[in-house]
């Protein structure tokens, strides 16, 4: 199993780097560049130039992409080039903010997923699963800033009891964390469903019955049990990207998350910035699926055969 | 020959422990409905066998999830008929005096070993499960885990394996830990349908074995659900022969395998009627398919693929010829007298 983590570590390391490496092309097709950015279009070609100069951003994409690796390997994420700040100071700043909303985000879909997907398939067809299925549906497809605006539409602007902006407490963080978790909770309750009927046809489910087992017992200890992993997958998979900070949602209520930091960068060009962002959300996202795999090999001992053998 | 009539006589003066009247299942859906199970009668004596004979889609796991009240909760219907189990009726009992019969009464080994286990938990759980579910007398825990020690010796396997899960062991294996938990609670009658189909040849004959050695050491009774003759021949006392949801022919496994009179459809499945000491293990072809179960025909419901097929077979359907407990359904045998 240790060995197994250990590879899975291993693969972090050019993943990280073919991210790194994807920003900073990117970066550099779109037009403009930092100085032009920072001093406005009223600054001269020659104050533009030295301060690109000083960024070091006159040099060719590769080699600043090189320097940049090198400086990473050394633990060194850099400075921004609008706030002159350590970009790691400034991302793990902004961190525990996103964490608070994707974890409360993450457990609120959690709990409202799993049960009703549970209660969807286990009444199949009925009014339960009607209203399940078609709710979760439309959750699915509507777009997140809209479900937020929606949101902050009835319970700030018109029943006037949840602010509708800001994170200074923990009041604040009901209508985002809300505006996340629903689509989550959609996906996580279609995900639950359809695994859940899967797992009840199966012959040891009919065999649990046989026993006498009652019918709580056959669900939750025999069908839930193994129709987990998918679940599993889905729920790690949202928490990763909730990680990466919810860039629209974020945006939507002004919450100075690791989300709005990148989109700030971004529009900025601050290559630093954006970068590090990257380099901070990836290496998250691979810890978070790497944990999923854990608990799969938790859940499923014929995972866990594998992993050991392997 | 007087060996067997003997035998016979003793089986006629057994208690009846399942009696089957005029059992009627079906399968509903938005689009059709499927007459499964029409009509059948079989009783099974005290530590008596019954083979449960036909080809695919005869209706044989339809009956056993009916006795099991087991039928899928939406589609499958008990439409007529009864079950009586020591005299109680088991089509009219609740869900939840149904769950205490389950597994201690009547225990079920289903049709494939390699998925009637749950993958995920121990085989020692699996049989705990079984054991801590009927615990009637209140066992402690340590002695339950001692029953389920008992139970994988009886059924042949170290009892130190009970930590591993079911992919760990073969498809043998796994059909073993199948039988151990149908027989945890010692029931007094066990279905089994087909448990030997999804083995290995040279594994079938061993887990028959256990399977009869088992009964004979609990004084189960059985219905053996089965397309092997062959299984038929060695391990039933009593056979009933199905035909897309009827019993066509039943009687004892002389009657079947000896008798003079035949349903044609037996007839057809034995080939050539062999005599028990022959070796016949599958059932021969027979030209047609199975009729279409949610349209069949009228009349005697075999007749578009009988050889002997007369114009009354077409119209009414045939009436039962029974003597010394040899059953025959068929307008030919009854013409014949
Ligand atoms: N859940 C179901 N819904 C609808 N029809 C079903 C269902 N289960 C079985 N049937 C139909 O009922 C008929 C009897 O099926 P059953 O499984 O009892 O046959 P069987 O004799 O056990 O066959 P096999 O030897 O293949 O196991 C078949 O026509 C089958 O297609
Ligand atoms: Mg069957």
């Amino acid at each position: 199993m240790s060995k197994y983590i250990f590879k899975r570590l291993l693969i972090v390391i050019p993943t990280m780097l073919a991210v790194i490496l994807i920003v900073f092309l990117l970066m550099n097709l779109t037009p403009s560049d930092p100085a032009s950015v920072i001093l406005g279009p009223n600054a001269t070609q020659e104050a533009k130039d030295k301060l690109n100069q000083e960024f070091g951003y006159d040099k060719p994409v590769l080699v600043r992409y090189f320097d940049y690796v090198v400086n990473l390997v050394q633990g060194d994420m850099g400075t921004t080039y609008t706030t002159s700040r350590s970009v790691f100071t400034e991302v793990t700043m902004r961190f525990p903010t996103t964490l608070k909303l994707a974890a409360i985000g993450i457990t609120l879909a959690v709990v409202l997923g799993v049960p009703l997907g549970i209660v969807a398939a286990v009444k199949q067809y009925s009014i339960f699963d009607i209203i399940g299925t078609a709710t979760s549906m439309f959750m699915a497809s509507v777009p997140g800033f809209w479900l937020g605006l929606m949101l902050i539409l009835l319970f700030a602007l018109k029943l006037g009891i949840l602010p509708s902006y800001g994170n200074a407490t923990w009041v604040h963080y009901i209508l985002p964390s809300v505006t996340l978790a629903l689509p989550v909770a959609a996906s996580i309750l279609r995900m639950t469903r359809t695994t859940m009927l899967e797992s009840i046809r199966q012959d040891f489910v009919r065999t649990a019955r046989a026993k006498g087992q009652i019918e709580r017992k056959v669900i939750f200890k025999h069908a839930l049990h193994n129709a987990l992993l998918p679940v599993v997958t889905v729920a790690g998979t949202e928490f990763g990207f909730l990680l990466g900070g919810a860039v629209v949602i974020e945006q939507v209520f002004s919450i100075n998350g690791v989300g709005k930091l990148l989109l700030e960068g971004i529009r900025m060009k601050d290559v630093p910035l954006v970068t590090g962002c990257a380099v901070f959300i990836c290496f998250l996202f691979m810890i978070v699926m790497l944990l999923v795999d854990i608990l799969y090999a938790y859940i499923d001992p014929r995972i866990r055969d594998r992993y050991t053998r392997a | 020959m007087a060996e067997l009539t003997q035998t016979q006589e003793l089986r006629e003066n057994q208690d009846v422990l399942l009696e089957i009247n005029n059992l009627t299942v079906v399968y509903k859906s938005d689009e059709e409905i499927v007459h499964a199970v029409n009509g059948i009668s079989f009783q099974v004596g005290v530590k008596e066998t019954i083979g449960l004979v036909g080809e695919t889609g005869a209706g044989k796991t339809t009956t056993a999830l009916s006795i099991m009240r087991l039928l899928p909760e939406r589609t499958g219907f008990i439409e007529g008929g009864e079950i009586l189990y020591n005299g109680m009726d088991l089509v009219t009992k609740p869900q939840n005096e149904m769950r205490m019969i389950r597994g201690s009464l009547i225990s079920m080994i289903f049709q494939d070993p390699m998925t009637s286990l749950n993958p995920i938990m121990t085989v020692g759980d699996q049989i705990y499960e079984s054991l801590e579910i009927h615990n009637t007398d209140n066992k402690t825990r340590q002695q339950l885990d001692e029953r389920v020690n008992e139970l994988l010796t009886l059924v042949g396997i170290q009892p130190r394996r009970k930590k591993e899960f079911p992919h760990q062991f073969s498809g043998g294996m796994k059909q073993r830990i199948v039988i151990a938990i149908a027989l945890a609670c010692e029931p007094q009658l066990l279905i089994a349908d087909e448990p030997t189909t999804a083995l290995d040849v040279t594994i079938q004959a061993q887990v028959l074995d256990l399977m009869r050695e088992l009964k004979e050491k609990l004084d189960t009774s059985m219905i053996m659900i089965t397309h092997d003759l062959g299984v038929v021949a060695e391990t039933c006392d009593k056979v009933a022969i199905m035909y897309a949801g009827e019993i066509v022919e039943r009687g004892s496994v002389e009657d079947i395998f000896e008798g003079k009179q035949h349903h044609p459809y037996t007839e057809g499945l034995f080939g050539a009627i062999p005599n028990l000491e022959e070796e016949t293990d599958r059932l021969s072809p027979i030209d047609g398919l199975m009729p279409n179960p949610t349209d069949l025909p009228s009349g005697c419901k075999f007749h578009p693929r009988c050889k002997y097929c007369m114009d009354i077979c077409r119209e009414q359907v045939p009436p039962v010829y029974l003597e010394d407990g040899h059953m025959i359904a068929c307008h030919l045998v009854v013409k014949e007298d």
